[in-house]
């Protein structure tokens, strides 16, 4: 795999009202474009993980509307796949240079999701699930909270061991200008804020947030680049109903272990990690199916601190789903941009020292596509 | 024989005390409860309507009695709360039971009597070897405005009956109508609740239709009142069906078994099809039932069964008695009350 | 959940998915609803199991206190959501707590 990242770019994430979704797409793609130092002429393909703006702004063709924007007229494509859009349009992206025909291609995730009531916003997500689920009233909260309830029945997982993961979150998000929450929280806190749907509080689920990031990739040798020496995809059953199990997302299992073969690597030579907190218990049950401890122990595995920032190996030094912000297609971009800030020295007081391999793990829906990215310095 | 081969009644299990209602609406209860003589009624889920509640005493019945959906050539659904103005409730029940596309459907419209005129037109359609087997169900989700008196009776619930001639549990005998043009209770279309003549809903009205139709039938069948075992009349209150009786010449025994409506309240038309049902569920064969129902507008529908060997062996086979049902009760306040009329789902 | 055509589909074999019994494999509280349902919170939903691996996700009605996984339920008819004042009501399969018989 030849892949190097060559630039990298984000907006703030949170609740930006003056910007539209136009206006976070341009922000994004010009920081990356500008840290690369690549003239936007050299880009020879767009693509743009969006899963909200056809539902809510009416807007489709978003590929063009991005080309449009910064005055391209490359190919360009929208790829989603729920929250794991941002990953599938890497994937895509890297496909698209080693296929030999593009070699610098623009990656954008992007997504506006603060203009609609609450109600809306939580509809709208719903389509990540099953029409089934749709049909019950669900929500995604509610989803999950389900796979809590089972982890919680089987292996005895606390509410207090699920509250260390957004303590966790809070604390790393606290030394993030980018992060939607940047400010530090209690184990009470999580416990005592109001219910989302049982056994989950507002302070167990990633917020509703604006925001974007970019990258370019090229297949040319970039001076202090880092490589991309990983990608893989699996998928899942879109409902729940049809899992084989509520405890385990068997896509992270699969696609990790493709993406550590890819890159030759085993678990232990991983650095630090981004992994997809959209819910407390996803990045419990993330450490159990990325194989860092046997199924059951995520919870006590994190509340024992070592995915800390300053600890053995960090997760989520962004400030993860939790409290860097969701903006559900620009997650996937935007843990490759915190990944690639760790390899190359740039975190500030994020920084993990030493790092030299580095994970994603991106998730869409309750587990029906799972993307896992390696990048090494 | 034509008669009823099987029944299935869903009484749902919230219930209102009259007296909480009274409190709420900062009345007197002792002397609400005194005056309607029903302590408490039946009340609805916010996702209940006419039609779930229809197709669960449907099932009911078709289990008790054994017979495949698709033997069923024909359903009425009476009801004053149909879930539309225009689309019957019968088809959603017919699908929901899984009927197939052989059958006749209607619904009726013909106030608290609408269920038992539909065991009236499906008696013809028995006898007649047209079907074999009919399915008249009475349904309602009743309604009644804030403050009105009617909105402490106003009830819900479901009774469905199967109409045939093979293994019949209770023969009928006959029955007839008194009807007239008496603007005692309705509800124009599009209005949320119904409105009512106060006072003249009694004597001029439910008292007139009802001892006019049992006096003819029971010149017609010759018999003496004193000579059923049983007798089952309308209740919108506690009151009325007591002091008809009375005048009739039935004694309180008689109405014993089929006086529901103190602990469920009145749920339109399915109020007296409920009641049959009570009664039947403690019936002895060869016991004779004198059966009257009323519906404003106004009618009375008055009907004569003979129960038959056959109930002994159906006993067996009934899933949820109609005192079961009013055993088996979970307690709301008026706020649930006030919440789901808000949200218009059920009252 | 507006077009009178979906409806129609989505209602089609529900009488072969009333009745049955079923266990409750998981469940959660709903405080927090998609558009139709504002009006039901606090609700329950539980994913169902029948037989081995045949599982539904339902709303769980009638019930006042929180299931246990384990409980047993029967599958009933009701209203799913709910519709603007023109349009076609849909029904679907909820669960309620499997009651004694007689």
């Amino acid at each position: 795999m030849k892949v190097t990242i060559a630039g990298i770019g984000m907006t703030k994430f949170g609740e930006l009202w003056d910007k539209s979704v136009f206006d976070l797409a341009e922000e994004a793609s010009s920081r990356a474009i500008e840290d690369s130092k690549i003239d936007s002429k050299k880009i020879e393909a767009v693509f743009v993980a969006n899963m909200l703006a056809s539902k809510l702004d009416g807007q489709d063709h978003f590929g063009a509307v991005v080309t449009s924007i910064l005055g391209l007229s490359v190919p360009a494509v929208r790829v989603e796949g729920a929250c794991a859009s941002g990953g599938l349009a890497m994937h895509a992206a890297i496909l698209a240079i080693m296929s030999g025909m593009y070699e610098t291609v623009l990656v954008l995730g992007v997504e506006k999701m603060t203009d609609p009531s609450s109600c809306e916003i939580t509809t709208a997500l719903m389509g990540a699930g099953s029409e089934e689920e749709r049909l019950s009233g669900l929500t995604f909260p509610a989803l999950y909270a389900l796979m809590a309830r089972a982890h919680m029945e089987e292996f005895g997982t606390t509410r207090e061991q699920m509250a260390e993961v957004a303590v966790k979150n809070h604390f790393h998000a606290s030394l993030n200008q980018h992060a939607h929450f940047p400010f530090p929280i209690s184990v009470e806190k999580v416990l005592r804020s109001p219910s989302i749907s049982f056994p989950f509080t507002l302070f167990d689920s990633s917020p509703i947030s604006d925001g974007a990031a970019a990258v370019i990739l090229t297949k040319k040798s970039v001076k202090k680049g880092i490589a991309i020496t990983g990608s893989a995809v699996a998928t899942d059953t879109i409902g729940l109903t049809s899992r084989k199990s509520l405890i385990t997302l068997a896509a992270t299992k699969i696609a990790s272990r493709k993406a550590l073969k890819q890159a030759g690597i085993s678990l232990s030579d991983i650095d630090v990690l981004e992994v997809h907190d959209c819910f407390t218990i996803a990045e419990i049950m993330a450490m159990e199916d990325l194989g860092f401890c046997e199924k059951g122990e995520g919870g006590a595995f994190i509340a024992s601190g070592q995915t800390r920032l300053g600890n053995k190996m960090p997760v989520n030094t962004s400030g993860g789903l939790k409290a860097c912000g969701h903006p559900v297609a620009a997650t996937g971009i935007k843990q490759i941009v915190e990944i690639t800030e760790q390899l190359r020295g740039n975190a500030l007081n994020r920084q993990v020292r030493n790092a030299k391999v580095g994970l994603t793990h991106n998730v869409g829906g309750t587990g029906a596509t799972v993307v896992v990215h390696v990048l090494t310095k | 024989m034509t008669g009823i081969v099987s029944y299935g009644i869903y009484i749902p299990k919230y219930r209102i005390k009259i007296s909480d209602i009274a409190a709420a609406l900062k009345k007197d209860s002792i002397e609400v409860t005194a005056g309607l003589q029903i302590e408490e009624k039946a009340v609805a889920a916010y996702d209940e309507d006419a039609a779930t509640l229809a197709t669960e005493a449907s099932i009911r019945a078709v289990t008790s009695g054994k017979i495949e959906q698709t033997q069923i050539g024909a359903i009425t659904v009476g009801s004053e709360s149909h879930p539309y103005a225009v689309k019957p409730t019968a088809t959603i029940v017919g699908e929901m039971l899984g009927v197939g596309n052989n059958y006749f459907a209607s619904d009726l419209e013909f106030a608290c009597k609408a269920g038992t005129a539909g065991m009236q037109f499906l008696w013809g359609l028995v006898a007649s070897r047209k079907i074999d087997y009919g399915l008249a169900i009475g349904s309602d989700v009743a309604q009644a405005a804030s403050g009105d008196i009617l909105e402490y009776t106003a009830a819900s619930a479901a009774a469905a009956y199967v109409i045939g001639k093979k293994h019949v549990i209770a023969e009928i005998v006959d029955f007839l109508s008194f009807t007239s043009n008496t603007p005692d209770f309705w509800r124009r279309d599009g209005q949320a609740f119904p409105s009512h003549g106060g006072r003249f809903t009694g004597e001029a009205a439910y008292f007139h239709h009802v001892l006019s139709a049992s006096k003819a039938i029971l010149a017609k069948v010759k018999k003496e009142p004193s000579r059923f075992t049983h007798a089952v009349f309308h209740m919108p209150n506690g009151k009325f069906p007591k002091e008809v009786a009375k005048r009739l010449g039935f004694s309180y025994e008689q109405i014993q078994a089929g006086f529901v409506a103190d602990r469920i309240g009145n749920p339109y038309s399915a109020s007296a099809l409920t009641a049959l049902a009570a009664v039947l569920d403690i019936a002895k064969p060869n016991d004779t039932i004198f059966f009257c129902s009323y519906g404003s507008g106004a009618g009375a529908d008055a009907f004569v069964f003979k129960v038959t060997k056959e109930i002994t062996a159906f006993k067996k086979n009934i899933l949820f008695s109609v005192l079961q049902q009013i055993e088996e009760k979970e307690y709301v306040d008026y706020a649930f009350l006030a919440k789901c009329a808000m949200n218009k789902q059920c009252l | 959940m507006n077009s009178p055509v979906q409806n129609w589909r989505l209602t089609k074999n529900i009488h072969t998915k009333v009745g049955k019994v079923g266990v409750v494999v998981s469940w959660t509280k709903v405080y927090v609803a998609p558009s139709g349902f504002e009006h039901e919170t606090p609700y329950y939903v539980a994913i169902v199991e029948f037989t081995k691996g045949n599982r539904i996700t339902a709303q769980v009605v009638d019930c006042e206190s929180d299931p246990q996984i384990g409980d047993k339920v029967v599958t009933v008819i009701r209203r799913i959501g709910k519709p603007k004042a023109a349009e076609v009501i849909q029904y679907g399969i909820k669960v309620k707590p499997n009651a004694k018989q007689k």
